[in-house]
């Protein structure tokens, strides 16, 4: 052995120097190939027509102007933006509701936790499907429900039931209604964080009087106040997403034209059916845009808190 | 005392699901009276006092505030305010909004709540840190924050939960003196629960033993040490504890020895009969056992010293005995030396049941 001998330990010849890089590389390699190389091709590809077929052709800020008249552009951004500011509130509202109301151990609220994470869990297509049926006006079951009480094919109010598929507002709410099930990892953070907040809190909220509304106000939603907004900007990031297999299962973009063609959907649509890579890439770009610029606004909106907290 | 008690218990139970760990608690504390619970830990203490406050159901028993029964009533209307070991600061308040949380939520004018806040910081030593933050304060200071926000209400009943285990040992005695002026100042009936011997001796104008779920001994500080009611609490108020020996040992130990016979033929007076009783066990504390004398002879086995205290283990016939001797006295380990106790530094306790017996 040759231990303590300076030359065995010359600069290259050690591997602890190249072993962390080594250790890093796959996740690295995955990063590059998958996110960096793709990003960058995007953000070149969103000044180029290219249609796979014909060599790219670089037509400068064409697409970005192309999409300000666009109607499908215009309808997808509004379509998203109003599915972020209705469903992502209330997202969390019934998520935090559910996890205060399931954060106490006692009969039947495991099954109740399992069955308010389980929706989450399922496939997004089999999901789709599942609502696809669920929502169909003549025989699913919604509407089934709906016309319970009812007489010659309308609600107890005397309303006609919502046409889920065919009117531009119906199918809208659907889409939201679907992602309103979704909500199990908010739920599951809200509820770790409910049960992390200290019992004494709460024991010495009961002892000064305080009412379930005074102890939600001053004490629960304060302390939860950070985790919620970080997950509010997680899902407002998340919302651009979520609205694509919905809409492109159940409501095929419409009714026409465009009622629930979002951002996801028209970019799907341009790259893979219409093949303008160049033109989705511009897009693309649009909802980067958007997200960051929703982040920040809600990062202003937050900090405060996490100032406060000392997080 | 006029009226009826602060707060009276009356064959308190209560369980933690199937264990039962209350059997049966009778408890009476007088308005403007600092009653300290000792006991060691899983004795129950800390459920006795949430008991009290309504935090755990009594399973069977009554709770009585001011007179008034308030067995089944909500915390919130028992007119009493808690301490927590942990303190229970609001992390995202300021200092006067945790103080006057109580006085908040019960919709208190705010000019009234400010004032009273002001009063109960300044009561509690805590009025020049009102707009921090609890994660800004020091342990001692979140610990009269806690005692602030205790006083703001000016409850019937103020309950303490173990308040001063989390500070340090020189900041402990320090509150402990501040805690006794703080009552004396306030005055109120104080329930204050602990298993530090040393803060209820200190504290308590009373002090109720609690062991295994049961109440042991209720006295003063001074009947606690001098009539321990039984072995328990014999052994678990004093350090080092009381050493406890058959009789016949004792009795080789007595200096003056023990006369056996008629009544009145002992050296001071007493029949020293008894000595020869298998069935009684006897205690003397170590500070009353005294190395030297007539007394039969043991061998040092451990020596402890303790600033200006050693304590000595000593081995004879088999048993245990410690005595308390000045540093400066102590001998060395392995030597021979008589042990020796006074026949009135004696306590009697019978061998079954563990009760003290009284002679006379």
């Amino acid at each position: 052995m040759t231990a303590g001998n300076p030359t065995r330990a010359a600069p290259g010849a050690d591997p602890r120097r190249w072993q962390p890089a080594l250790m890093l590389a796959p996740f690295l390699l995955g990063l590059a190939v998958l996110v960096f190389i793709p990003a960058i091709v995007t953000l070149v590809m969103a000044f180029a027509d290219y249609d796979l077929i014909r060599p790219p052709r670089w037509i400068g800020t064409r697409n970005f102007t192309d999409l300000v008249g666009d109607d499908a552009f215009r309808a997808a951004l509004s379509n998203s933006l109003w599915f972020a500011a209705i469903a992502v509130p209330i997202r969390l509202l019934l998520a935090l509701g559910l996890a205060l109301l399931l954060h106490r151990r006692s009969a039947l609220v495991g099954s109740a936790r399992t069955a308010a994470v389980l929706p989450t869990a399922v496939p997004e297509i089999a999901y789709g499907l599942l609502w696809l049926w669920l929502l169909n006006p003549v025989y699913g079951p919604i509407n089934q429900l709906l016309l319970v009480g009812g007489q010659n094919g309308l609600t107890a109010f005397g309303r006609t039931p919502p046409q889920w598929l065919t009117d531009p507002n119906d199918a809208r709410t659907a889409i939201i209604l679907m992602s309103l099930f979704t909500i199990g990892e908010i739920f599951i953070v809200l509820l770790a964080v409910r049960v992390s907040l200290p019992a004494e809190l709460y024991q010495l909220a009961a002892i000064e009087d305080a009412t379930g509304w005074d102890v939600f106000r001053r004490i629960t939603l304060p302390l939860i106040a950070p985790v919620l907004g970080l997950l509010l900007i997680r899902d407002t990031i998340a919302s651009f997403q979520f609205s694509f297999v919905p809409a492109l299962v159940v409501t095929d973009g419409g009714p026409p034209p465009y009622a629930t063609t979002y951002l996801s959907l028209f970019i799907y649509r341009n790259a893979f059916e219409y093949l303008r890579y160049g033109y989705a890439a511009a897009a693309t770009l649009v909802m980067l845009v958007l997200t960051v610029l929703a982040v920040v606004v809600q990062w202003r909106l937050i900090r405060p808190f996490w100032v406060r907290y000392r997080l | 005392m006029t009226g009826s008690p602060g707060l009276a218990l009356a064959g308190v139970h209560a369980a933690h699901g199937p264990v039962e760990v209350l059997h049966g608690v009778d408890l009476s504390v007088d308005r403007d009276e600092l009653l300290v619970v000792l006991g060691p830990s899983g004795s129950g203490k800390s459920t006795l006092l949430r008991v009290i406050a309504g935090l755990h159901p009594a399973t069977r028993g009554r709770v009585l505030i001011a007179g008034k029964d308030v067995t089944g009533w909500r915390p919130g209307r028992r007119g009493v305010s808690m301490v927590f070991q942990t303190y229970a600061l609001f992390p995202h308040l300021t200092v006067a909004a945790n103080i006057a949380f109580g006085l908040l939520v019960r919709d208190t004018p705010k000019r009234e709540a400010q004032e009273r806040t002001r009063r109960a910081a300044a009561a509690a030593g805590c009025d020049h840190l009102l707009d921090r933050l609890p994660g800004q304060l020091s342990g001692g200071e979140q610990q009269r924050v806690a005692l602030a926000r205790a006083l703001v209400r000016e409850p019937q009943v103020f309950l303490l939960d173990e308040p001063l285990s989390n500070l340090d040992a020189e900041l402990r005695v320090e509150t402990r003196f501040e805690l006794r002026g703080l009552h004396q100042r306030v005055g109120g009936t104080m329930v204050h629960v602990t298993h530090d011997q040393t803060e209820a001796m200190v504290l308590g104008h009373r002090i109720a033993v609690l062991q295994a779920g049961r109440i042991q001994q209720v006295g003063t500080p001074d009947e606690i040490w001098s009539k321990p009611a039984n072995t328990f609490v014999a052994r678990f108020v004093g350090s080092p504890a009381m050493n406890l020996v058959p009789a016949a040992l004792a009795r080789s130990l007595l200096d003056p020895p023990a006369v056996v016979g008629s009544a009145g033929s002992g050296a001071d007076g007493l029949d020293n009969g008894w000595l020869g009783d298998p069935g009684l066990v006897v205690g003397f504390r170590p500070g009353a056992t005294r190395l030297g004398g007539r007394g039969s002879a043991g061998v040092v086995e451990q020596v402890e010293v303790v600033g200006e205290d050693a304590y000595v283990r000593l081995r004879i016939s088999g048993q245990s005995i410690t005595a308390r001797v000045p540093a400066g006295d102590r001998p060395a380990v392995g030597s021979a030396h008589p042990v020796s106790v006074r026949q009135p530094d004696l306590h009697l306790f019978d061998g079954s049941s563990g009760r003290r017996v009284v002679l006379r």
